[in-house]
Formats: C-alpha cells, structure tokens, sequence
C-alpha cells in the first residue's frame, strides 16, 4: 500500500512535469487513466459487501422478486439464499441451455450445480464484452462495479466514456477477442458475455477454462423490443437490484404502450421496407424480426410482415425491387449514404423507388459516433419507448407532434 | 498435363461438340431470362424484348436486372474461365487458375481498404458505395498486377514466379485480416457479402465498361494461341520454336489482369470457375490444343456461369452465395477429371 501510495506522488510529480513542458495532451490523459486504474481496482476487491454474517436456512433472502413477464429467452426461479437464472436460448439453435445457480454470499451453496455455474450474489465487480451490456448498468445505476469492458471507445456517450476512464475501466479488447491476462488479472466477480454457437470465437468457453464466472447474455435473440429490453432484469439478479430493475422496466413497459396506443389511432398505415443490397443480395429483416415488431406497434405496413422468420433472408435485388419499390417509408439504409443524391450513385435502380423519389429515407444513426458507436445499439435497447416514438414521428407525425427524433434522422435531401 | 496436340477426336465430333455447347448455352441463357422471383414465360419475353409489354414491372425487371445480370455471368464466366487456361499452359500446372497471382488477393486488399479503412479513418461522407468498391478492387487488382509483371521481367523460371504471386496472396490476406479484426460487425458483413461474389451486382450503366474490357482480354487472348501451344511442349522447346518466354509471360499476366481483374472488381472473387472449365474442355474434347480448348473455354465458363447463377436461385425466395455454388460445381469437375486417366489404365 505504502509503495503504491509512492507510486502515486511519483506519477502526479510526473505528471506535473510533463504539463509543464506542454506535452501531448493524450499522453497525459493515459498516464492519468494508468495512475487511476493502479489505485482503484484492487481496493474493491479486499472488501464484501451485502454477505451474510450468519445464515438462517428458513429465512427468505431475497424478499423482492423479480418476474418475467415479456422476455422469452430467460427465466428466474427463487429459492430461500438463492436463485436459479436459466437462459434458454443462448443462441440459434442451441441445444443447451443455461443455468447459473445464484446464491447469497454466506449462505452455503446448493447441491446440483457445477462449480462454474455457481455465482456469490451481489456481484461486486463485473466485466462485460459487450457494449449492450452497458446500458443494463447505466439504467440500474450500476455504473461504478464496472472493471472492465470491450471496444470502450465505441460507447457513444462520451460523458459516460469520460466517467468510465475516470473510474478506471479498462478496455479489454474487441469482439471475441479480448485479453484473457488482463481478466485474470481485475478477476471481476461476473462477466457478462452473449454466444453465438461457435466454440472458435466464442468467449465463455475459454473464461470458464480460466475459472472465471461467466453469465452469457442472450438478449439479442429476442425478437419483441420490451423482450428485448427486459433483459434488464437478467443483469440485476446478479446484484440484487430486482427492485429497481421491476420500478425501471415497469415504466418502461408503460410509456412503449402509451405510445403504442397512441399509434394504434392512426388512420392509414404507410407500407415499409428495409435495408439495402449488397452486391445483388438484400438481407430482409423477417416478419418476426425485432425490426418487424417495432413497425407493426408503430401503426405501419411492413412488406415482408407475412414471413414467418425472426431473423433475416438474403433475397435478391430483383425480389425486393417487385415488392419494396411501392413502399411509402424505407427505413435502416445503409450508413454510408448521408445524402439522397448517395443512393443511386451507389445503384442507379434504387431511383424506381418511391421513397427515394418521396425522400422518406430514415436511418438509426442520429447518434453514432467518431469510432462507429452506435447509441441505437447502445442506450436504444433500454430505451424501446423512444425508438417506438421515433419511428410513429416518422410515420404519423401529426400524432407526436411534440416529439423530436432521438435515435432517427431523416437522410438529407 | 497430358500434351497432345493432335485431336484424338474427328473434326466431325468437335463440330458437334461445340454445337451441343452452343444449345446449351443458349438454353440456360434463357432460362436465367425465364427464373427468379417471377417466372416471365418466353411468349411474354419476347414481348418484353420488343416494348409490347403492359407489364410494365416485369420490363424493368427483364431491362435492369435479368439481362444484365445473364450477359455478366456469360461475359465474367468466358473471362475467367480463358485467364485459368492461360495460367495452366504457362505454369504447366494443372492447379493453377486466374488467381493463383493474386489477383484477387489484390483486389481484396483494394476492397478491404475501401469498406474497412474507411472506417478507421472517420467517415467520408457521400458516394461511398459500389462505386469505391469498383475503384478499389480495379486499382488493388492492378497494383498486384503490376508487381508481379515486374517480377516476370526478372525472374527466369514459371514456379518462382508462382510461388512469388502465392506469397503475395498470404501477405495481402494477413493484412485484409489485420483490418477485419479492427471493424466494426456491419463493416464486416459488406467485405464478406464483396467476398460471396454476384454476378446481380452489375448495373445496365456498368455492363458497356465491364463487356468492352473482357472483349478486349478475350481479344488478347486468342491472339496469345499459338505461343500458348507452344508452351505446352515445354519452356525449352518453346524457346528453340522462337517463342520469347519473358514477353509471352508479361503479356499473359497483363491480358489476366484485364479479364481477371475485372471480374474481380465487378463482381468479388468468383472461385474455382478458372481451374475447373480448363479441365471440363479437355476432358470433353481430349485434347490440350488451345486452338480447340481456347473457344471451348469460353463457352463451356459461360454456361457454367450461368447454370451456377441459375443455382444459388433454387432455394425458394432466398439466395445461396455463389462462390458456395462455383465451388460446389468446381470441386468435382477437378476431381473427376484427375481420377480419369487412372481409371483407364
């Protein structure tokens, strides 16, 4: 402790000299983070919080219970000290599930479950792998457990990434592929991570060689919106937060219906298509899709609202041109056109379409920042209200005249 | 490589052999006009063809996608398919195919800088879609063109230069990897929809540029027959019949980048195409005079082209990756024309 304190001063000394001699401001900001990150973690790894001093085997621990209401892909189950959480679909065509075993620090384990699935509850610290992941501990407020996280620079919030280098979050790597040592390292009490079936790039399999806690956060296979965001619930079980989670997603649950009705009064519903081609190919969001749901609840037609998948088919060109050119609104094009006069520079076809000619072209991409962050991705999956909001502006604006676009912008003309 | 100048076939035969080639051709032409999402039937084509149609739906589709799309096949199917025979004859290697010089190694590169960097770099507002995409893989394909056009002045053996143009391929994928880890998943997906190949991708706009380049290669490489034939008799006979080995080289890797290249840039690296139909028309015809395979090639890869097309469209409603399809196709025309001789004896 003594040596670190030194270690401090040394490094405010440096620091002090480097400011004066005008250095590069980027430079000294890393040295901060370095100073920060020295003094912060290993702290909080010393002391227990929210453990039971002694254990009561008739006494309810968890008094406030969280229920699943809209989410199909996990469900809560509760005992005396402690929680099953299963994730019953961790990915496509999964055949396994999983079970994690959450039990109150103090109180013994339960027969049944393997050492890994064993989690002590409230999780002190967490690492996630994935930016998504972010917004569940913003909305339970959660921020400072976080150690650790990947691609910190795509987060779109930028006081938020000030915040979190503040607190010494450090960055992990990207994607799949992150810095196993450094994990080791901070060992979080949690790490949240998503799969997708392949043991090459998936994370959890080679975490948990490393006898670290992992919990695989499959929100991304839910196909409703408020599923979706109900997702929340999954991440407070960890940290003993049902009940903020419930007071959070219930008003969450409330203003999306809100603005549900408010869309159901609308007189016409204008017809929809989505996406673009790449090289001949469009990949057409499914009827079933998250991006379906969205449109149905936001009083509109889309044009592949009778396929039966939830999630996306290559068509070719030629089978959206018959269909899609009609439609009224084309929605989620691609990033790179910010101009109307972009799209037939890039395929001269897409002028047939009545959108392109109307301009009603919208894009999730009012928020993205400099490294590519998305905020639609980000904030946008707790926040199913104002993007269902959004798109009835879109669509209805005499509805919503008050709202402005969040999380959409219209491409300029 | 079985060299065998003189065919083992009547003349006869070869004139019915291409005939046959010619239906068809002529026949998957158009039935790639007749098949997709709705089935136009050729009484209502030939409408279609001379503005008698009410259908006025069916016309754009017909117009803008359906033909441009079955002249690129035909155009990029010929182009690769010739650049593949010339390798073979040069490199006396039944493996080798148009982008065994990395070609689209450098395309690639071209087009991973284009989607990916672009990313890294902020964004660059406006235009950047197929167009860049073109762009890029033209002046990617070129540069490694260039290098190994180069080396081809200087280096005296065929294999070195494979081997150089192998290594280039092993470099540039490194780097296109180097770039993929650091983009973002949606940056991804548009590299790996470029690396599926299409032929759909084409415009009526393009089709004049894409059609008029590969006839200009085509051109080139039927003018590039007799040195060819005398290649196969060896780079020293070939040498002592006067051949000029390093011109001869040069001009096939210039007249690969052209078809090659093109191909590549307007439709992503078509695989296996190349090494196959060299095979198919030396089985079919048993003889290795380019004379005979040169024309052979370019029909029997335009119809392949064209079947392979017709294929990735079989799954009701959705679309399967062409280049799955090409290799799918190509894979056991390879194998099965290795395992033939053996057969016989």
């Amino acid at each position: 402790m003594i040596k670190r304190f030194l270690n401090l001063i040394k490094t405010k000394f440096l620091l002090k000299a480097l400011r004066s001699k005008a250095f590069n401001r980027n430079l000294v900001l890393g040295l901060v983070g370095l100073a920060l990150n020295a003094c912060t973690i290993a702290p909080i790894a010393k002391q227990r919080d929210g453990c039971v001093e002694k254990y009561e085997s008739d006494r309810d621990y968890f008094p406030v219970k969280s229920q699943v209401d809209r989410a199909i892909g996990f469900s809560i189950e509760y005992h005396k000290n402690y929680k099953v959480i299963t994730v019953n679909q961790p990915w496509k065509g999964a055949k396994e599930q999983f079970r994690y075993a959450l039990v109150q620090c103090g109180t013994p384990n339960p027969t049944g479950f393997n050492e890994n699935q064993i989690i002590q509850v409230p999780v002190r610290t967490v690492a996630i792998l994935s930016t998504t992941h972010l917004a569940h501990l913003e909305k339970l407020g959660l921020i400072d457990r976080l150690v650790a996280m990947t691609t910190l620079e795509m987060v779109y919030d930028s006081k938020m990434q000030t915040q979190l280098n503040k607190n010494g979050v450090q960055d992990v790597g990207r994607n799949n592929s992150f810095n196993i040592e450094k994990l080791l390292m901070l060992s979080p009490d949690l790490i949240t991570t998503y799969g997708t079936g392949n043991p090459a790039t998936d994370s959890h399999p080679k975490l948990l060689e490393a006898k670290l806690k992992v919990a695989i956060n499959a929100e991304y296979m839910e196909s409703s919106p408020l599923g979706r965001a109900e997702w929340l619930k999954f991440t407070a079980v960890f940290f003993n937060q049902e009940d903020k989670a419930n007071q959070e997603f219930a008003g969450i649950v409330a203003r999306y219906e809100k603005v549900a009705a408010i869309a159901k009064t609308a007189k016409t519903a204008p017809t929809v298509v989505t996406g673009f081609h790449r090289n001949g190919t469009w990949h057409m969001a499914g009827g079933k899709s998250y991006a379906a749901k969205y449109l149905e609840d936001a009083g509109a037609k889309y044009l592949w609202a009778d396929d039966p998948s939830e999630g996306s088919n290559p068509l070719s060109f030629e089978t959206v041109y018959l269909r899609g050119r009609s439609a009224d609104f084309w929605l989620n094009t691609s990033q790179d056109w910010q101009k109307r006069e972009d799209i037939p520079k890039s395929d001269v076809r897409y002028r047939d379409f009545q959108a392109w000619q109307t301009g009603k072209m919208f894009n999730s991409n009012a928020r993205v920042n400099n490294k590519g962050g998305s905020d639609y991705w980000q904030s946008g999956v707790v926040n199913p209200d104002v993007v269902l909001a959004d798109l009835v502006k879109i669509f209805h604006p005499e509805l919503m005249p008050e709202h402005q676009l969040f999380y959409y912008k219209e491409i300029a003309p | 490589m079985k060299i065998n100048l003189k065919p083992n076939l009547k003349i006869n035969r070869i004139w019915l052999i291409f005939l046959a080639i010619m239906i068809s051709l002529c026949a998957s032409a158009i039935a790639s006009l007749v098949v997709g999402s709705v089935w136009i039937s050729i009484p209502e084509l030939i409408k279609i063809i001379f503005h008698q149609s009410p259908n006025t739906g069916w016309a754009q589709i017909f117009w803008q996608f359906r033909l441009p799309k079955a002249l690129t096949a035909i155009f990029c199917g010929a182009a690769l398919s010739v650049s593949g025979l010339q390798m073979q004859v040069l490199f006396s290697n039944p493996l080798a195919g148009p982008f065994v010089l990395g070609i689209s190694s450098g395309a690639s590169l071209g087009v991973a800088i284009a989607i990916l960097a672009t990313e890294a770099l902020g964004q660059i507002s406006g235009g950047l879609g197929s167009e860049s995409t073109l762009v890029a893989a033209c002046i990617g394909a070129a540069f490694s063109m260039s290098i190994v056009a180069i080396a081809s002045r200087f280096v005296q053996n065929s294999i070195t230069l494979l081997i150089l143009g192998l290594m280039m391929g092993y470099c540039v994928g490194s780097i296109v990897d180097i770039l993929l880890y650091f983009s973002s998943p949606e940056r991804i997906q548009s590299y790996l929809n470029w690396t599926f190949g299409s032929f759909a991708g084409v415009t009526v706009a393009r089709l004049p540029l894409l059609c008029s380049t590969i006839a200009v290669g085509l051109v080139l490489a039927i003018a590039s027959i007799k040195p060819l034939n005398t290649m196969l008799l060896g780079e020293m006979h070939a040498r002592s019949l006067g051949t000029k080995i390093s011109r001869l080289r040069l001009g096939i890797v210039i007249n690969i980048a052209l078809l090659a290249g093109t191909v590549t840039a307007f439709c992503g690296p078509i695989a296996f195409l190349g090494v196959a139909v060299p095979h198919l028309c030396r089985a079919l015809f048993r003889s290795a005079d380019c004379r005979i395979l040169l024309p052979a090639t370019i029909l029997v890869g335009a119809n392949l082209a064209i079947v392979a097309d017709l294929i990735t469209q079989l799954p009701n409603k959705t679309l399967l990756p062409l280049n799955s399809v090409t290799s799918l196709i190509g894979a056991p025309v390879v194998v099965w024309t290795i395992l033939r001789p053996a057969q016989k004896s």
